[in-house]
């Protein structure tokens, strides 16, 4: 029986760590994509841009991993059997956030978009605010495996930040398809914009489901 | 021993094994029911915690149930039993999670009836006002439980994970406390009926070990009751571990521990004479139904919690059971001991 206890309290902490592992690499990824979109727009895609991009891709390949461990465990060794699917769910719903900063950095380097320099500070406000965002949920969603009381302040602070960064985004559109661009720049541009937004917007979805889950948890 | 007293046992056997199905289910239904715990680990651990209840715990509530008819034939016990075990079938096979005391109960007083025995009142009304009080207790026991654990895992910030390795090992052990303290509350209706007629003889067993003839038909009827429960009892869990109220793993150990204190303030005789000592009052030593404990409790941490999520109709469903269990059992006891006595000449009392 303490032998048995022994191994489950091994195994739960091996996973313990992979969850919060998991959470870090999501706030890797937020402080490396807004590092990458200032390089991008001071220096263009230049070496450091390069670097930065591949450190997410493999930030996004790490969290992969993780992620798949994660859902193996949970279902391998039958833990939480009441909220599985809903920690399942939310770990890929986390990791839905680190892939779009994966492929917002690897549209830059793909793409090269010329941005003004007019643009460039409401293009790095509004990428603090993505991030930030992001940041804001992945506290939340720790917040839900050890202290549940504060799910509720995070998650506050994830709508907040995406309102600002739903009204930093619009501004930011208007601004380009007002300006003598030519189409083809605006669209592009534009396309750049929506694509930073989502971070925000797909933060807040997962805030949706993760205060039900939270219902759910509680005793 | 003549080997008719194992033939008139069977009906009690066929009682300990219908208790086990149907009881067992509110010491691991919710356990299982969550999926928590695997059926055949809960199962096990219950059934070897029964028979350990039954035998060194088991008889100051069968004292009681001695007290309100003494069935003094072995065929009259056997019918007794038969009745309470044919009567809780039944009702098992409807997935009501009925109550074992109640059956023994109505059997033992259409017993009395056909026997023209007195029906001791002042038991009968000590007997009765447990089926009222325990659920309230339990109701009670379980609110304080919630709240307790519930401002326990608040402020202790454990993991998600953490919290279910401990919230298994609570609900494992929860189950054994349950099975004892069924075991020794509960096998007062299996075995209690046989106690005056037993001719089972005290035995030694290794290890210094000492079983009185009580405790062998005591030890008898547990391993019926385990049987029961490993054989029989998973169609029952699914409706106590779902059906009431949607409940988490902790609430299930909630749930699980406030009606196993309620059984065990009902049958420990050393709790009694504990709180007897020291000038305290005791609960009196009736077996009590771990139905209507598990109810109470289900139902005081739902109307705690808001009542929302109560299913009433289900609720309702089990209440009908619990007035139409006795009535049942002491109608066909009755009918029964006629047929025993004028068709099989058999003597059903003395």
């Amino acid at each position: 029986m303490f032998h048995i206890s022994l191994s489950i309290f091994s195994q739960t902490r091996a996973l313990e760590n992979k969850i919060d592992l998991f959470h870090d690499k999501l706030i890797d990824a937020t402080m490396t994509f807004k590092k990458a979109i200032r390089v991008y727009l001071e220096e263009g895609r230049s070496d450091s841009y390069r670097k930065l991009s591949k450190q997410i891709k493999l930030i996004e390949h790490d969290a992969d991993g993780l992620r798949r461990d994660i859902e193996n465990n949970l279902y391998t060794q039958n833990l939480i059997p009441d909220l599985r699917a809903d920690v399942l769910q939310l770990v890929e719903n986390l990791d839905k956030v680190i892939n779009k900063f994966d492929e917002v950095t690897y549209k830059f380097y793909c793409e090269r978009p010329e941005v003004p320099s007019e643009y460039h500070t409401r293009i790095n406000e509004l990428c603090d605010l993505s991030a930030e965002c992001a940041e804001n949920m992945a506290k939340a969603s720790r917040a839900f495996f050890r202290d549940l009381s504060s799910v509720r302040d995070y998650s506050q602070k994830v709508y907040f930040i995406e309102h600002e960064s739903d009204a930093a985004s619009r501004k930011l559109s208007e601004a380009i398809f007002d300006s003598d661009l030519p189409l083809a720049n605006k669209l592009q541009l534009g396309g750049f914009v929506n694509d930073i937004g989502d971070i925000a917007d797909t933060a807040e979805d997962f805030i949706d489901s993760l205060l039900i889950f939270t219902i759910k948890r509680d005793v | 021993m003549d080997i008719s007293f194992f033939i008139f046992l069977s009906s009690g056997l066929f009682l300990g094994w219908s208790l086990g199905a149907s009881d067992a289910s509110n010491i691991i239904g919710t356990a299982v029911g969550t999926k928590m715990v695997k059926f055949r680990t809960a199962a096990i651990t219950a059934s070897i915690f029964i028979i350990l209840g039954a035998v060194y715990a088991g008889s100051g509530a069968s004292q009681t149930l001695g007290h309100l008819g003494s069935i003094n034939t072995l065929p009259g016990a056997f019918m007794s039993a038969l009745a309470a075990a044919l009567t809780i079938y039944w009702m098992v096979n409807l997935s009501m999670p009925i109550s074992t005391s109640q059956a023994i109960v109505g059997a033992i007083i259409g017993w009395n009836f056909f026997a023209s025995k007195p029906t001791d009142i002042s038991v009968l009304t000590q007997i009765v006002s447990t089926w009222v009080f325990c659920p309230i207790l339990s109701g009670f026991i379980a609110v304080s439980l919630y709240w307790l654990t519930r401002k326990i895992v608040c402020k202790s910030h454990l993991h998600l994970l953490r919290q279910d390795s401990y919230t298994r090992i609570g609900l494992i052990l929860a189950g054994a406390f349950g099975a004892y303290a069924l075991g020794a509350n509960n096998i007062a209706n299996v075995m209690g009926v046989f106690v005056p007629s037993s001719p089972l003889h005290a035995v030694s067993l290794p290890f210094g070990l000492h079983l009185s003839g009580t405790q062998v038909l005591f030890l008898i009827g547990g391993i019926a009751i385990g049987a029961g429960v490993i054989t029989y009892s998973h169609k029952v869990i699914n409706t106590v571990g779902n059906g009431i109220m949607r409940m988490s793993p902790l609430m299930a150990w909630v749930v699980v521990v406030a009606q196993s204190l309620v059984l065990f303030l009902f049958a420990s005789q050393n709790l009694q004479h504990f709180l007897l000592s020291h000038g305290l009052p005791a609960l009196p030593l009736v077996p009590v139904s771990s139905s209507q404990a598990v109810i109470g409790a289900v139902m005081g941490i739902g109307i705690a919690k808001g009542g929302r999520n109560l299913n009433w109709k289900l609720i309702g469903h089990i209440a009908v059971s619990w007035v139409s269990t006795p009535i049942i059992a002491a109608l066909v006891c009755y009918i029964s001991l006629f047929f025993l006595q004028n068709v099989f000449n058999l003597e059903v009392y003395q």
